[in-house]
């Protein structure tokens, strides 16, 4: 609620009596404000709004709505604010009376919005999630179905993939499918002759981003001259058209209907974009130039019909569109990619939104100035022969990747590749067990604080856990590409990679909960340690199962997950002696530990 | 570094040089030495260009007694530019190493289209209404009417131009069109008049072949260069066609109508100047002081101010006879009935039936016979229109085109008697269905144009990456060379992967032979040799066809299929269109996808504008393959009249030019994939024909001392597979100064070690 606040044109009176000033009345959190209109008025008011009681007037009786504020406080002190309709007035009392009950029970507050005000988009959010990636289903399925976890719990270590999509955005450029639009085939009923085409966000984006006469028309006549479907009818009447390939058709249809012209007609704002772009292109590829350059071809001149140039027919007729040219266009507009940031289902706001975003690419192009140095720049960077001179270094961008376990797995085969690490892993495991244990040692000693453990310590853990799993798939193997894992039967290796994520996420949410200050927390220690070792049971047998000669291979890959379990059992039991003994010694009431 | 040979001291801008730039370096000292002319083969990706610049410039500061002019050709604009940015590379190393005593001046020149800054003029569509917009701003007369009337619009650039008059000079320097531009903006001059005034007094001259070449053009711009020139003809494998294509003119049905617009505008024109004539003496004596002027002789060209000039005579200077206006023709109305008859006996031989084919000779008999217009009044049609329309004060040029097609056409038709070929076709031969007569005048003998060149300059050097069979260019420019080599190229490692692809995955064979082009298995092959090797191949792959109706057909067939799909999955397609600006956008475009990672597919055209001149280096193009074999049309009548001359004048086959022709332009196609050492592609020639030696014997050496014998006669899975180990062949480090003793990259040490023992002793 934070932030929130209501903003409505009142008339501020004193008393019942006074005629009342007119101004603003703005409501937030824990104040109200009234401005008037006339700044030199002295009627300003600002008061707090703790322990505010308001009466108002019923709608239907005779009275203007009124609402009164009496705010304690001041002694009892009354503001009458007459709003302009009832409406308004009961905006602003919902208002406050939801700000007077946030203040009375923040804590019941906080709970609402985490489980009951969870709103549909991010329950779409985390369905989405779950369909997308099946392991993570399964952990869901494993842990939140058993009653393990908690729904919240389960997704609150995995906030950063909730909000993921709104951070990928603003970082990189979605791109656009290679796929051509008029690649979009109709289905057909197969009885009548009506076509059905299925016209996605994205392919009414492309549609508009390479043709922009298509686009303006449809800002001129949706939806003031037609609906927005006829549009799209008249659209794709215009495609079939030119697919035919039957100019005179065209031009005899393109005669009757207006509209339907526009789009057969050849695309001015496009013609206009190209003359702008032609200017800004590279010289040493510029034939555009060679042309005004060649006056052995001037008119009649040279030779024309040697069957060096060959004929193609006359392209000169406006209703011809060749595909030569649609490829060309449609490779120029994937290649700019989405250059709008809007994500509207509304058509009308997406062919407005490339209009703007054109005119402002326009405006840019009249400060060329930098673009031309750039270019010149380029030009004489290229000009020099590369391995005759010293090695250029050119700046580097940031990769942006979308799935880093792809990346962590296609990344492995260099970690190999340092000599040494194999070594140094163990010494990891046990320092980053060592941070791990200093840090509960300070929490112990220093209280509470935010967040509960520090973030480097379980990176830390974390990161070597995954390290140890991956190496050792690569490490065994006497061909760094031939992955041990791979050797496993299929079964055995799914488990180790479940229990391996599953001993990702235990721990994690066991740790979390430490120190553990409620009930709550404490069944849910309880909950986490059955889990775990049920878990460790069953890594044991899995040890037992496996064949005699991948047996050690295979225990060498459970060691670490087990000795992450074996920690947090020992912790657990400590915890729980410490537990006991003070409970027995005596009370400590606020339950810290 | 800079090293010595023998007593030039050279400036070479890097710190390695290979060893074949050092050789064709020495070989181009001796041409220099020599004061002949040479030719000079060397593989692209050697590094031609930047060896060539830096040895002349360097002998220029080596002699600085005797300063020689450089004037380098390129065959178009951006070839200019880029030859210009490796210059201004070469001039800042000269500069720091010498100082201001190594600062030259060079220039690019180009027409008012690309240097013009004056914004109005530029508002032009094409490049002849801004060459008309321009004369409109600053013809002689316009300027002095402007003087009267306030109203009329002169172009202030220009204006300033000619203020500063003998101080409009340029400082030494390197400069592009683009520069100069940004130069003539900055001070108020013209760029274009102040880039033509500098040609006289710049040190290097970079511009197109046409400047030399045509006599149109070379008229105005190159009259005025020194013998001391040297002049460098880059990636002149298709010089011979510049040539004979200066020469060639034509006129068809619209060209007639429009000429015949054009004499009613003039016949008005003079009817317009008599009548006010007779209230006006000033304007009565126009004419008359024209035809005085005639009478004298064409003591024409010379003192016309810089504003006033058209294109020059389209025959060359030293075909034109020094004499005066035949009689017949002096008095302007006399000169508009010839042409008006000239123009009916060129409209009833163009209502033919069949192909003619006739020489000029007995052309101009029977125009003489039928229309009574002699041979010599023909030849001066040109001069004589020009002179005409500069006595009416004719400023828009552009719109008097097909009269001034007209008078070219009768100048040389009248000029030359041998050497051309006059063919009347009824319509194409491609296009049966559709009439359109057309009467060509074409010139088959490539010396002519050229001749004037070899003549006045005291050295000229004919280069480029494809030049064999090398013998065979001296004969059809008909020159003797001092130097004629072949360079081979030294290889740090196996850099380029030629394959011929014969065969589908299925077996079966693949080729644009006429019966096999439409052929759906050919077209399905082809389709998925892309498809494979898209997947396979990273950043830039392009592809030649044989012609745009074959690329047009092909491409509509796989979209069709769905294997335009299945490519555009894995690349961008951009194609090369017949609109000049839509093709340079897409180029520019799979630039960008190459450069962002995204891939790209270029599809082209052999002979076409992009295979003239663009280059695929580096990750721009990683493979080539070329569709079929790139020969001409052979039913076209204008090759059937050259390749008769040939037989008859050369003693060449028919089959082996064209088949050295076709192999030229399939070399020159795949040759752009490299660019340095370092760079590394694959060309793939997908046709069963390039198996046969007698074709493939036909290729530069270069690219068959590449070719095993094992990739001679590939299947597009076999073709796959060594694509595949090629690429992580290449993806491997290696050792860029060359291995087992074979040096591929030489330091100053190892020059100063060679001088001492002998250029022989390098070990390639």
């Amino acid at each position: 609620m934070a932030g929130e606040q209501v903003e409505k044109r009142v008339k501020y009176k004193s008393s019942v009596k006074d005629p009342g000033t007119p101004g603003f009345l703005r409501i937030k959190e824990g104040m109200l404000l009234f401005v008037p209109n006339d700044p030199k008025s002295d009627s300003k008011l600002k008061v707090q709004t703790q322990n505010i009681t308001q009466k108002f007037t019923k709608e239907g009786s005779n009275k203007p709505p009124w609402l009164n504020l009496t705010i304690k406080q001041l002694l009892g002190r009354s503001h009458i604010f007459e709003f302009e309709n009832y409406p308004d007035m009961h905006a602003c009392r919902d208002f406050i009376t939801a700000l007077g009950k946030s203040d009375e029970e923040p804590k019941k507050a906080a709970v609402l919005t985490s489980t009951e005000q969870l709103s549909i988009k991010e329950l779409e959010i985390r369905f989405k999630l779950l369909r997308e990636n099946s392991e993570l289903q399964r952990l869901h399925k494993q842990f939140v179905e058993s009653k393990v976890l908690t729904e919240d719990e389960f997704w609150a270590t995995r906030k950063k993939l909730l909000g993921k999509d709104s951070i990928r955005k603003s970082k990189q450029q979605l791109g656009l499918k290679s796929m051509m639009v008029s690649g979009i085939k109709p289905s057909t009923d197969g009885r009548t002759n009506r076509v059905t085409f299925n016209l996605t966000p994205e392919i009414i984006f492309q549609i508009f981003a390479e043709k922009p006469a298509v686009r303006q028309a449809f800002i001129n006549y949706v939806p003031s001259k037609m609906t927005e479907k006829d549009f799209w009818t008249k659209y794709f009447r215009a495609e079939y058209l030119y697919s035919t390939k039957n100019t005179a058709v065209a031009a005899a249809e393109a005669a009757e209907d207006e509209e339907l012209a526009v789009f057969l007609k050849p695309d001015e704002i496009l013609a206009r974009e190209t003359r702008q772009k032609i200017r800004r292109v590279d010289p040493t590829l510029d034939m555009e130039a060679d042309e005004g350059d060649d006056y052995s071809h001037l008119m009649d001149h040279g030779i024309q019909r040697d069957g060096t140039m060959d004929v193609v027919e006359p392209q000169n007729d406006q209703f011809k569109r060749s595909l030569l040219q649609d490829l060309n266009r449609h490779a120029a507009v994937v290649l700019e990619g989405r250059s709008i940031d809007v994500d509207s289902e509304d058509t009308r706001i997406v062919a407005e939104a490339l209009t703007r975003v054109k005119q402002v690419s326009k405006g840019d192009g009249e400060t060329t100035k930098d673009a031309n140095q750039e270019r010149l720049e380029r030009m004489s960077r290229v000009a020099g022969m590369e391995d005759l001179q010293a090695p250029q270094n050119f700046p580097l961008a940031p990769l942006s990747i979308k799935d880093p376990r792809d990346y962590f797995e296609s990344q492995q085969g260099n970690v190999v590749n340092v000599p040494g690490v194999a070594k140094g892993l163990k010494r990891n495991v046990h320092e980053a067990y060592g941070l791990l244990k200093e840090s509960i040692v300070e929490i112990r000693a220093t209280g509470l604080s935010d967040p509960l453990i520090k973030p480097e310590v379980s990176f830390e853990v974390f990161s070597s856990l995954t390290r140890t799993i991956s190496t050792a798939k690569n490490i065994i193997g006497k061909n760094p590409r031939e992955c041990f894992l791979d050797r496993l039967p299929k079964s055995t290796k799914d488990e180790v990679l479940h229990h391996w994520t599953s001993i990702q996420e235990l721990p994690r949410h066991f740790w979390s909960s430490y120190p553990i200050t409620t009930p709550y927390l404490h069944t849910k220690v309880g909950k986490l340690k059955d889990a775990m070792s049920n878990t460790y049971s069953k890594l044991d047998a899995m040890k037992e199962s496996v064949q005699s000669d991948l047996r050690h291979q295979v225990s060498l890959l459970v060691r670490p997950m087990q000795q992450a379990l074996d920690a947090a059992f020992q912790h657990y039991e400590a915890d729980l002696q410490r537990r006991t003994a003070k409970s027995s010694g005596g009370e400590r009431p606020n339950g810290y530990v | 570094m800079i090293f010595k040979i023998e007593d030039v001291t050279v400036y070479f801008p890097y710190d390695n040089i290979y060893p074949e730039q050092y050789e064709y370096m020495v070989e181009l000292k001796r041409t220099l030495d020599a004061k002949g002319h040479c030719l000079l083969e060397m593989p692209t990706g050697t590094g031609k260009t930047i060896a060539l610049l830096s040895l002349i410039t360097s002998y220029r500061l080596s002699r600085p007694d005797s300063p020689i002019k450089l004037v380098y050709c390129t065959r178009t604009v951006h070839e200019m530019e880029k030859t210009l940015a490796e210059l201004k590379v070469l001039h800042d190393y000269q500069v720091l190493h010498l100082g201001t005593q190594a600062k030259i001046l060079a220039i690019g020149l180009s027409s008012r289209k690309n240097l013009c800054v004056n914004t109005k003029v530029l508002a032009a569509e094409n490049r002849d209404s801004v060459d008309a917009a321009c004369r409109k701003r600053t013809a002689s007369w316009v300027r002095a009417l402007s003087t009267e009337n306030p109203n009329i619009e002169l172009c202030d650039y220009f204006e300033n131009y000619e203020k500063a008059a003998e101080n409009a000079l340029l400082p030494p320097g390197v400069y592009t069109l683009e520069d100069l531009r940004a130069f003539g903006k900055n001070r108020g001059w013209c760029p274009y008049f102040l880039a033509r005034h500098m040609v006289q007094f710049a040190n290097v001259i970079v511009y197109s072949y046409q400047y030399l070449l045509d006599p149109k053009v070379a008229g105005i711009i190159s009259k005025e260069l020194q013998k001391e020139s040297v002049v460098v003809f880059d990636e002149a494998h298709n010089i011979d066609n510049v040539c004979i294509e200066a020469l060639s003119v034509s006129v068809r049905r619209v060209t007639l109508e429009g000429a015949n617009r054009n004499l009613n505008k003039i016949r008005e024109e003079i009817d317009s100047v008599q009548l006010v004539g007779r209230s006006k003496a000033t304007d009565a004596g126009r004419l008359r002081a024209e035809y005085n002027r005639l009478v004298e002789g064409l003591a024409l060209r010379g003192d016309l101010s810089g504003g006033d000039q058209w294109l020059a005579n389209p025959a060359l200077p030293h075909d034109i006879l020094k004499e005066a206006v035949p009689g017949n023709i002096r008095r302007a109305e006399h000169f508009v009935h010839v042409l008006r008859r000239l123009l009916q006996y060129l409209g009833v031989r163009l209502d033919t039936e069949n192909v003619e084919k006739e020489s000029p000779v007995s052309f101009v008999s029977s125009l003489n016979s039928q229309a009574g217009i002699e041979q010599k009044t023909l030849k001066f049609c040109y001069d004589r229109l020009q002179s005409l329309m500069l006595t009416l004060e004719i400023t828009d040029t552009d719109e008097f085109l097909p009269i001034q097609t007209v008078c070219d056409f009768a100048t040389l038709v009248g000029t030359y008697a041998r050497g051309f070929s006059i063919i009347i076709e009824p319509y194409d031969e491609r296009m049966p269905h559709i009439p359109d007569p057309i009467l060509q005048l074409s010139c088959h003998d490539a010396s002519l144009a050229i001749k004037p060149v070899f003549d006045r300059f005291q050295s000229v050097v004919i280069t480029s990456g494809t030049l064999s069979p090398i013998d065979l260019y001296p004969r059809l420019l008909s020159f003797t060379p001092v130097v004629s080599r072949s360079f081979k190229m030294s290889m740090t490692r196996d850099c380029i992967c030629p394959m011929v692809l014969t065969r589908g995955s299925d077996q079966l064979p693949v080729s644009t032979k006429f019966d096999m082009r439409s052929d759906p298995g050919v077209v399905r092959n082809y389709g998925k040799l892309l498809v494979e090797m898209v997947s396979i191949v990273p950043d830039g792959v392009v592809c030649f066809f044989v012609s745009y109706s074959y690329m047009d057909g092909i491409i509509a067939t796989w979209n069709e299929t769905g294997i335009l799909k299945e490519i555009m999955q894995q690349k961008l397609v951009f194609i090369e269109t017949q609109d000049v600006v839509e093709t340079t956008l897409a180029l520019d475009n799979y630039r960008r996808a190459c450069d962002c990672g995204r891939g790209a597919v270029f599809f082209s055209v052999a002979r076409g504008k992009v295979a003239e001149g663009i280059d695929f280096d580096r990750h721009y193009g990683r493979l080539v393959v070329m569709y079929g074999v790139p020969f001409q049309y052979t039913l076209s009548k204008i090759l059937l009249a050259r390749l008769e001359y040939l037989r008859d004048t050369f003693q060449i086959k028919e089959g082996d030019f064209l088949t050295f022709d076709a192999l030229r332009q399939a070399a020159q196609c795949v040759g752009r994939v490299i660019r340095s050492k370092a760079d590394y592609g694959m060309m793939i020639f997908a046709d069963k024909r390039y198996s046969r030696h007698d074709k493939r014997s036909k290729l530069p050496g270069w690219i068959l001392s590449h070719l095993r014998d094992a990739h001679l006669n590939l299947s597009t899975d076999m073709a796959i597979h060594i694509a595949r180990e090629f690429l992580r062949k290449m993806a491997q480090p290696y050792d860029k100064t060359g291995t087992m003793g074979r040096k591929t990259l030489l330091t100053q040490e190892d020059l100063e070690k060679m001088a001492e023992t002998g250029v022989q002793d390098m070990a390639y």
